[in-house]
């Protein structure tokens, strides 16, 4: 089972190098996109009823590429560019969904969004935006 | 050129960090009067007046984001790195003070995002 701790240590490790920060991106890129058809084949029951509808509760086995980041409190961004990672437990889910697929055709440009963002399917997509978009009203 | 004493160099760094203050405190704070008018003219209609209820789901919340991440992401709507086209027109017509008025107006807004799992 893909860790996603091993990417997070991974790259606090190197953050103080530049070059080595680009070969754990794209070594975590590899990892992801061998751990996500795993996750994918893990959900394909429950996500085959509702085609195209993201389920939250799918997405429970999903969120390890996110939370590595995006759930950690002060954690910033380091290439290319310095700047917090954004919040998004409670934002708009369609948002979520735009902005994924964005990444993912490069609508939106930033390494590590794109390498994770490619290594998602559809249903992982619809998935993890019904999740961080449901997720105020479940607290 | 004689090279530094000890007293002469510890009074180099008291004087140095004295002009960095100062400068610091210049720095033009964002103006968050500002930012509130821009806010209610013109992202308002789409993100709500309180920027936590956008009238369409694809439309992010704002309050509460981090500051620099909005600071962030006006900029790249602004330069087409990210390529929106309703967003892209928005942030043309933003200076460079406009975007971090709006984006510490926003970010001192009560919020309902996390970072919780």
């Amino acid at each position: 089972m893909y860790s996603p701790c091993r990417f997070t240590e991974m790259t606090k490790q190197m953050k103080a190098r530049r070059l080595p920060v680009v070969v754990a991106t794209l070594v975590g890129a590899g990892l992801l996109a061998a751990a996500a058809p795993a996750a994918a084949q893990g959900v394909a029951g429950q996500g085959a009823a509702g085609q195209g509808k993201g389920d939250a509760k799918a997405a429970v086995q999903k969120i390890g590429a996110c939370t590595g980041c995006h759930s950690i409190p002060g954690y910033r961004a380091s290439y290319p560019m310095v700047y917090s990672v954004p919040m998004i437990h409670g934002q708009s889910g369609k948002y979520i969904e735009n902005a994924l697929n964005a990444y993912r055709s490069g609508d939106r440009s930033h390494p590590t969004m794109k390498a994770i963002a490619g290594s998602l399917t559809d249903q992982d997509i619809a998935d993890l935006a019904a999740y961080y978009g449901k997720s105020q009203e479940n607290k | 050129m004689k090279p530094l004493g000890p007293a002469s160099r510890s009074l180099f760094q008291l004087l140095t960090g004295v002009a960095l203050t100062i400068s610091a405190a210049a720095s033009p704070a964002a103006d968050l009067s500002a930012g509130e008018k821009l806010a209610t003219e013109r992202c308002a209609a789409c993100h709500g007046k309180d920027g936590n209820t956008p009238i369409d789901p694809s439309y992010p919340r704002l309050s509460g984001q981090h500051e620099d991440y909005l600071i962030h992401s006006l900029r790249a709507y602004k330069q087409d790195e990210r390529k929106n086209a309703i967003m892209g027109a928005q942030a043309k017509m933003l200076s460079r003070d406009d975007i971090l008025n709006l984006a510490a107006y926003y970010s001192r807004l009560p919020g309902k995002m996390s970072h919780a799992r």
